[in-house]
């Protein structure tokens, strides 16, 4: 029995050290909190909880404190007289049916209006993003900037921002434990979600995820969200909406490489020319600065074994070569680059400026250089079930079962390291 | 006086027919040991699911786990999730109910005892078809909720969903039978002088999830035969391409879902509702209200299945009408934990084994339904669903509240099963270790979710803020583990060599304690007249009954069926072959993409089979002339 007394007390003990770190989690050690009240919708939904948490506590307190209670109070004493048969009492009964119901209304009122709230039409100023889920990445469309982008949100502060959700496969879910709950990508069905960030949060960078199990990398379908100034929003949306500034190797005379890509360099580079003279003022282009990035959205995912690459390659890649060897391979099979007219499939994330995000692969490497590297290589050992094949000769696609030959358009190390070169230069 | 027949002391021997033997456990249609054969099946996908959760709790030990690849992390999920639901608890559930209802009822068998047979033989051979992939790594990997589109060819198109499609089907037929049995055996077999109102608890319990499983199972099947069709013959009900609406199979999956809930949970309670008056001395505190707030559970539960759909979209009316009617189930379930409390409250409570993991349940379950209360409100849901707070809400349901129920009345009820007691010491091992280890496991959860850990997530990035939790968690498995393993070997030596049990060894008040340990084949000599509800307790006078000792009971001698001229059941193969014939037939199908001749030259095989034997079953007389 005494040890039954320790556990019980070791029990509640438990359960303060429980409200202590509930307390604590709104501290930055914890990254993706759901408590944070970053947002109109989170602060309403964490307003709801916190009624919870404490209808919960004292419900919890008083009948584990009853049990306990009972317990020790009521245990077989050595001659005592047998306990009166009492088979019920109509007065308690009713009286513990309705306990619970009255806390029940003082939490439905709020969770009916919260509901009603957080659900109605989101202003008709707000900003649209429309979101495509896909297996395993997300699309971002920012319709009135005519951006098309992948797997990193920019969000100004104080705008209300509104998603329109859907997906072309299974079901998704769009989830910023930070900024608020989640919604479902249902098939076949838009979904909106609304809030509005505070103006008075840091600029900062916060986790999303992928919430409803969708397959073999459900857990590696990551995306990222800035919330940034507005002024630093047009900014960086201006810049977007722009074809990719390819660097001043594109005006310099190409090596021929070949008599049959000669036309497609012609057309890259008569669009390359045409994005050097915008219409508008421009303004200084705008992303998160890296160096500023805080290290929960740093990526740690361990890179598969038995993948190398020689990255003294990397050091003697030619963009103009790679851009070259880019538009005339597979990788245009799937991906866009706007300024590269050879490049305008919408099946994977659109790349037109892909050195400005901070992360591959749906937030699951950084975009450096190596990774970029290892991922061209070999995208599905890096990402289980990618839908992106193995490209790297001699690599074996886990996905596919196949070895990847020249005959069947797979690239050489130093192939691979132009194109890293050329897609770091889309900034 | 509450009078029943039954209460010379009987000697503890068990009846000295030749029922022993493989043969004779193939053949038999006898409840009671279909009862045992399903308790040992259960705790061996019981075992085989606990593994499967220490796989996946060593892969999420650290950031990054390199245990597992992520298609063998789906698909042990999956499998831990339909081995615990179909192959683990719910049978788990059904060897009590086997066992017990006939002799809380005190009739002679189930109703018809060569369907319940073949309920089991159906269930153990689902089991091996759904089970046996994992180990050629082609299990199913789509979730044990398998939504759609994930789950239809397009999106899966190997073999893996294949398993579970057809898999379901057939557990489903088990319980299904199993149901429609007991429902039947309740209604029209029990003893003279038992109203409903004079039941035992546990069987009142387990007369409302018969109805649940009745209702409930129809729909699952419905939703997958469609996933069926789609899969093999290329119909369109969750063809995104065709324009399909995929929120249809949540609905009805969820419609089974969540009344499948309170089939596993149920069980558990009344199984705690007769553990918890025994062991205080005091009878069931509120037997109408338990009754009607049982009642009231699988009534509301098929009200409420849309709050597992809070973030599909439904809209603020659905989900606001969801959420209340959830909140309304919290009323009759807080009743029972009331009531409960207020059976010990002034008992004489004796902590055995079987007595701590009722109160387990009590406080355990508590924990599981405030968390539940808590993502009934949407606003807090939206955030909580599909993260680990979830987890931890339903393993405090299920293991805090099903398995500790199901334990509580394994010890309970072993020496009427085995005519042996478990043992005590073991058994605070168990329970102990089971305790801990749940609490270690499963609290430190709710934290990693609300502190934005998905669900369903085979790895997870370093300084997340969640590390410490998801260790705590691994190690937490381990504890539990170890219990189970103190469990299981109890179990084992107290099978071969427990100490020997009386007829009644706890005192307690209900009428299969009026019998044998083990109760002879025909359960009772002469049909017991009720005229209370604890008909062992004189409870109009301050009588509680007194356990019997082996020693008193020695010498007497149990006669036997024949010898009393009981007519009983014959022992039948044709329920085992007849389920063989019905997953030859399910089998076929998964040949369908590779070879369709194959598949349907199967497939007609397996029905020939199945329903020459039922033929032949129908045929052969169910007893002996008299």
């Amino acid at each position: 029995m005494a040890f039954m007394f320790r556990q019980r007390r070791w029990t509640s003990t438990a359960l303060l050290v429980a409200l202590a770190l509930i307390a604590g989690a709104c501290s930055g050690e914890y990254p993706n909190s759901t408590f944070n009240h970053t947002t109109d919708f989170n602060a309403a939904n964490d307003a709801v909880w916190d009624k919870l948490l404490l209808f919960g506590t004292i419900v919890f307190v008083a009948v584990e404190v009853a049990l306990i209670y009972v317990i020790v109070r009521f245990r077989k004493r050595a001659n005592s007289p047998d306990p009166k048969p009492v088979h019920g009492n109509t007065m308690l009964e009713i009286l513990w049916t309705a306990i619970p119901a009255v806390i029940l209304i003082f939490i439905a009122i709020p969770t009916v209006r919260t509901i009603f709230a957080t659900q109605a039409k989101a202003a008709p100023d707000a900003l649209q993003i429309e979101v495509v889920g896909h297996q395993w990445w997300w699309e971002f469309r920012y319709p009135e900037y005519g951006i098309t982008t992948a797997n990193e949100i920019y969000l100004p502060k104080g705008r209300t921002v509104n998603f329109a959700l859907t997906t072309v496969d299974v079901l998704h879910s769009f989830w910023v434990p930070q900024l608020g709950g989640k919604r479902d990508l249902i098939t076949n069905k838009t979904n909106f979600l609304w809030f509005t960030p505070n103006t008075d949060i840091q600029t900062e960078a916060y986790n999303g995820f992928c919430a409803e199990y969708c397959g073999s990398s459900h857990a590696n379908m990551k995306f990222r969200v800035y919330t940034v100034e507005p002024a630093e929003f047009e900014r960086w949306a201006q810049h977007q909406a722009r074809p990719a500034v390819f660097p001043v190797q594109a005006a310099v005379p190409m090596v021929p490489s070949g008599a049959g890509v000669a036309l497609q360099d012609v057309a890259a580079d008569s669009m390359v020319a045409d994005s050097t003279a915008p219409a508008t003022p421009m303004l200084e282009p705008y992303w998160f600065p890296r160096e500023q990035l805080p290290a929960h959205v740093i990526p740690t995912t361990r890179l598969p074994k038995n993948l190398t690459f020689d990255e003294s390659l990397l050091a003697a890649a030619d963009a103009e070569r790679g851009r070259e060897l880019y538009s005339r391979s597979s990788c245009i099979g799937c991906h866009a680059i706007a300024g590269n007219p050879m490049s305008v499939s919408k099946v994977g994330p659109n790349l037109t400026h892909l050195a400005t995000r901070h992360t591959i692969a749906s937030g699951l490497y950084a975009n450096d250089a190596k990774h970029l590297a290892l991922w061209i290589k070999n995208a599905p050992a890096m990402k289980p079930g990618s839908l992106m094949p193995s490209i790297g000769i001699g690599e074996t696609d886990p996905v596919r079962k196949n070895v990847i030959s020249a005959a069947m358009g797979g690239l050489t190390d130093a192939q691979i390291a132009d194109i890293v070169a050329y897609l770091q230069a889309l900034q | 006086m509450a009078t029943i027949v039954a209460a010379p002391p009987y000697a503890s021997t068990a009846t000295e027919s030749a029922n022993t033997g493989l043969w004779s456990w193939l053949t038999t249609v006898d409840h009671k040991r279909i009862g045992v054969l399903y308790l040992i099946t259960a705790l061996v996908f019981f075992v085989i699911g606990g593994l499967e959760a220490f796989l996946i709790r060593a892969q999420l030990a650290v950031p990054n786990g390199q245990v597992l690849s992520a298609d063998m992390y789906n698909q042990l999920f999956t499998m831990h999730g339909t081995t615990m639901v179909f192959l683990a608890i719910m049978p788990l559930s059904a060897a009590f109910f086997n066992f017990l209802i006939p002799l809380q009822i005190g009739a002679r068998d189930v109703a018809f005892p060569r369907l319940n047979a073949f309920s089991y033989w159906v269930y153990l051979l689902g089991g091996i078809f759904i089970t046996v992939p994992i180990f050629f790594s082609v299990a199913p990997d789509g979730g044990w909720f398998g939504y759609a589109p994930l789950s239809t060819k397009q999106f899966s198109p190997q073999i893996n969903m294949d398993f579970w499609v057809l898999g379901l089907q057939i557990l489903g037929i088990s319980s299904l039978a199993a149901a429609f049995n007991f429902i039947t055996t309740i209604i029209n077999m029990r003893a003279p002088g038992m109203h409903l109102m004079r039941m035992p608890i546990f069987t009142w319990m387990s007369f409302v999830v018969q109805f649940l499983v009745a209702l409930a199972f129809p729909v699952i099947t419905v939703a997958l035969v469609f996933l069926q069709f789609d899969r093999f013959f290329g119909t369109n009900f969750y063809a995104i391409g065709a324009g399909a609406d995929p929120l249809l199979w949540q609905h009805l999956f969820w419609v089974f879902g969540h009344p499948e809930v309170y089939i596993l949970i149920l069980p558990a309670f009344g199984l705690v509702s007769e553990v918890l008056p025994t062991f205080s001395k005091k009878p069931l505190f509120g037997y109408p209200v338990m009754v009607y707030s049982g009642i009231l559970i699988g009534f509301l539960g098929f009200g409420v299945w849309a709050h597992h759909m809070f973030s599909v979209g439904m809209g603020p009316i659905a989900d606001a009408v969801f959420s209340l009617t959830t909140m309304l189930i919290a009323i009759p379930t807080g009743v029972k934990i009331f009531n409960w409390m207020a059976t010990m409250w002034d008992g004489q409570l004796r902590f055995t084994v079987a007595m701590k993991f009722g109160i387990a349940l009590v406080g355990m379950f508590t924990i599981g339904g405030i968390s539940g209360v808590m993502h009934s409100s949407p606003p807090a849901d939206l955030q909580q669903t599909d993260t680990y707070f979830i987890v931890a809400h339903f393993h405090y349901v299920l293991f805090g509240g099903s398995m500790f129920g199901l334990f509580a009345g394994l010890y309970y009820y072993f020496p009427k099963i085995s005519g042996r007691f478990m043992s005590e010491s073991l058994g605070n091992w168990h329970f102990w270790l089971s305790l801990i280890g749940m609490n270690l496991t499963f609290f430190p959860m709710h934290f990693s979710g609300l502190l934005g850990m998905p669900r369903r997530t085979y790895q997870y990035d370093a300084g997340q803020g969640i590390e410490l939790f998801n260790m705590l968690s691994t190690v937490g498995t381990l504890v539990l583990m170890l219990g189970t393993l103190f469990g299981l070997i109890n179990l084992w030596k107290s099978w071969k060599s427990g100490e020997r049990a009386s007829s009644n060894p706890w005192g307690a008040p209900t009428i299969e304690w009026a019998i044998p340990s083990p109760p002879p084949e025909h359960n009772f000599d002469e049909l017991p007249k009720i005229t209370s509800r604890y008909p062992l307790w004189d409870l109009k006078g301050t009588v509680i009954a007194k356990p019997t000792t082996v020693a008193e009971e020695a010498g007497f001698k149990q006669l036997t069926a024949k010898q009393l001229g009981i007519p009983m059941p014959n022992p039948s193969i044709l329920p085992l072959i007849t389920a063989t014939g019905v997953i030859v037939m399910f089998s076929g199908m998964l040949f369908t993409d590779t070879n369709q001749k194959l598949a349907i030259a199967i497939m007609i095989g397996g029905a020939v089979w199945w329903i020459a034997s039922l033929y032949s079953w129908l045929l052969t007389p169910l007893e002996d002339a008299h």
